[in-house]
């Protein structure tokens, strides 16, 4: 109790804000994109999410208010689950009164470097993961597939609010953090999630051929006496690398839809598969 | 079976949340193992719907909206691939296939919407130029609305009212191509794989991948947890093999500029 009352005292002296209200700063954060459009992609809804903040910071100051607000409605795109540090972090400025320019500039410096980590770690590292795993339990009928993945992302949900309290204790020190680590980080979420999805390739995409070829009087079965002694899974790699070639020509990613089903509906129609 | 007219309703309740989450990316329950499941329990059979939720959630790993391409609908490709597999008897794998044609129409329409909602800005910047919170607050609810109810009709019009030209359709399909939706059903991963290494493949990096495809193939297990372990293994090793590589530029720094600060005072 003792150490609450001083976590409380510490708080009251700096801040205008309970623990309570920081804590639902990383809940509103969900509301990012409300209002998404490509032209200001999240600004709306960033808006929306800080407006209760602050009206309590420029409860008499209406030109204030207005100044934050227009600021604000300037582009802004980042990743939303990171979200809540960037908010804690300019509320504690918007609260001390730095400058305006100060405030804009240090946001838009922080949420481009801040979605590429962002991205990697939970696009590219977390979903291939999390969503392998649960889906291979539930492949074979087994609920706790589901159950598994919807509980990882309520914690990361509720991760939210750690992570607003993170960003605003932090304040300006975190800026420091961020720029730190962030290569750091990428780099390392980059090796983690490129080693899963290699796994993912072998586990996950199903080819093999059925087809038989006769040479003389033996016939030979291309997928067990040929590619597999070569290395099994071969066919789904070089697939998958054929794909990401097409991606680099800057093919549009609906066409490899199409490709992959012209394919297996003509390798079905022929018999190879 | 027919989709009833509540299992309809149902459905288009469960699209609208879920639809909702797949817009604002909060509880994730937008991915197709959880609305592949919700939706096998509304039709009665939630086994079906866990293995759909399994197989359609593998097609789309990697199909992601980050990196800038909006992907096929996850929601409508759940519903539809659970209520094709229930109506139609058909495997799930299949289903998958036929169920895309919905989640691109879908995501068509989402497209439509982020280029369109601009036209709310003008209006959005003038709230705020005034200060005007109460209808800042109100105006972000006319995209969530108009977001939240074209998933309802969608999926409504999709599941429910579709249901019987669907059913010719699969009825009249020989047998060959179906098994070729169920082929692309189980190649269509590597999609999703493909567009993640165009985001994340770098020179230095393809011999993680390559790690990992060698682990995978040569151990069987059931899922990639092994593989992962593994990947974190390495990661941690260069975590801090790259932390004490940065202090240490940064001390050959500050040693670089102390030695030059001392020349210029000496100069001094």
């Amino acid at each position: 109790m003792a150490s609450d009352d001083k976590d409380h005292e510490k708080n009251h002296k700096k801040s205008i804000f309970t623990n309570h209200e920081i804590s639902m700063l990383g809940i509103r954060s969900n509301l990012v994109q409300a209002s998404f459009s490509y032209e200001r992609m999240h600004a709306p809804g960033w808006t929306w999410a800080q407006l209760p903040y602050w009206q309590k910071i420029y409860k008499d100051d209406p030109d204030g208010l207005k100044a934050v607000m227009t600021d604000n409605m300037e582009f802004i795109n980042s990743s939303p689950p990171l979200y809540p540090i960037l908010m804690g972090l300019l509320l504690t400025m918007e609260e001390g009164h730095v400058d305006r320019t100060t405030i804009k500039g240090l946001k838009n410096a922080l949420f481009g470097p801040m979605a590429g980590i962002g991205d990697a770690i939970f696009w590219f590292t977390i979903m291939p993961i999390v969503g392998g795993i649960s889906a291979s339990i539930a492949k074979n009928g087994n609920v706790f597939g589901p159950i598994l993945f919807f509980l990882v992302y309520l914690f990361l949900f509720w991760s939210r609010i750690p992570l607003a309290h993170l960003g605003y204790n932090l304040g300006t020190r975190a800026i420091d953090v961020i720029q730190e680590n962030s290569r750091i980080i990428s780099h390392v979420a980059s090796i983690l999630g490129l080693t899963v999805i290699g796994g993912l390739i072998a586990s996950y995409v199903k080819m093999s051929l059925t087809i038989k070829v006769g040479a003389g009087n033996t016939v030979i079965n291309l997928q067990k006496q040929l590619l597999d002694k070569i290395f099994p899974n071969i066919l789904p790699f070089a697939f998958v690398f054929l794909l990401y070639w097409l991606l680099k020509k800057n093919v549009n990613p609906i066409w490899l839809i199409v490709v992959t089903f012209v394919l297996a509906i003509v390798m079905a129609a022929i018999g190879w598969m | 079976m027919d989709v009833t007219l509540t299992q309809g309703v149902l459905i288009a309740l469960w699209a609208m949340i879920s639809g909702l989450d797949c817009w604002l990316q909060a509880f994730f329950i937008f991915r197709p193992i959880i609305v592949c499941t919700v939706t096998g329990l509304i039709l009665g059979d939630l086994q079906l719907g866990v293995i759909a939720g399994g197989l359609t959630e593998l097609a789309f790993a990697g199909l992601t909206p980050a990196g800038g391409t909006q992907p096929p609908n996850t929601v409508l490709c759940g519903i539809m691939t659970v209520v094709i597999a229930a109506t139609n008897k058909t495997a799930p794998a299949t289903a998958i296939g036929l169920s895309l044609p919905f989640a691109m129409l879908m995501q068509y329409i989402l497209l439509f919407f982020y280029s369109s909602f601009s036209l709310f800005l003008p209006k959005f910047d003038e709230y705020a130029a005034e200060g005007n919170t109460r209808a800042f607050k109100r105006l972000n609810f006319v995209p969530l609305t108009i977001v939240t109810l074209s998933f309802g009709i969608m999926a409504f019009l999709s599941a429910y009212a579709a249901q019987a030209p669907m059913k010719m359709l699969v009825n009249s399909m020989p047998h060959w191509l179906t098994h070729g939706f169920e082929l692309a059903g189980g190649i269509l991963p590597a999609v999703g794989f493909a567009m993640l290494l165009k985001v994340m493949l770098k020179g230095q990096y393809f011999a993680y991948l390559l790690l990992g495809f060698v682990m995978a193939s040569m151990i069987p297990f059931s899922n990639v947890l092994p593989v992962a372990l593994v990947g974190a293994v390495f990661a941690m090793i260069e975590f801090y093999r790259s932390r004490d590589q940065i202090k240490l530029e940064k001390q050959v720094k500050e040693v670089e500029n102390q030695s030059q600060g001392g020349g210029m005072n000496d100069g001094i």
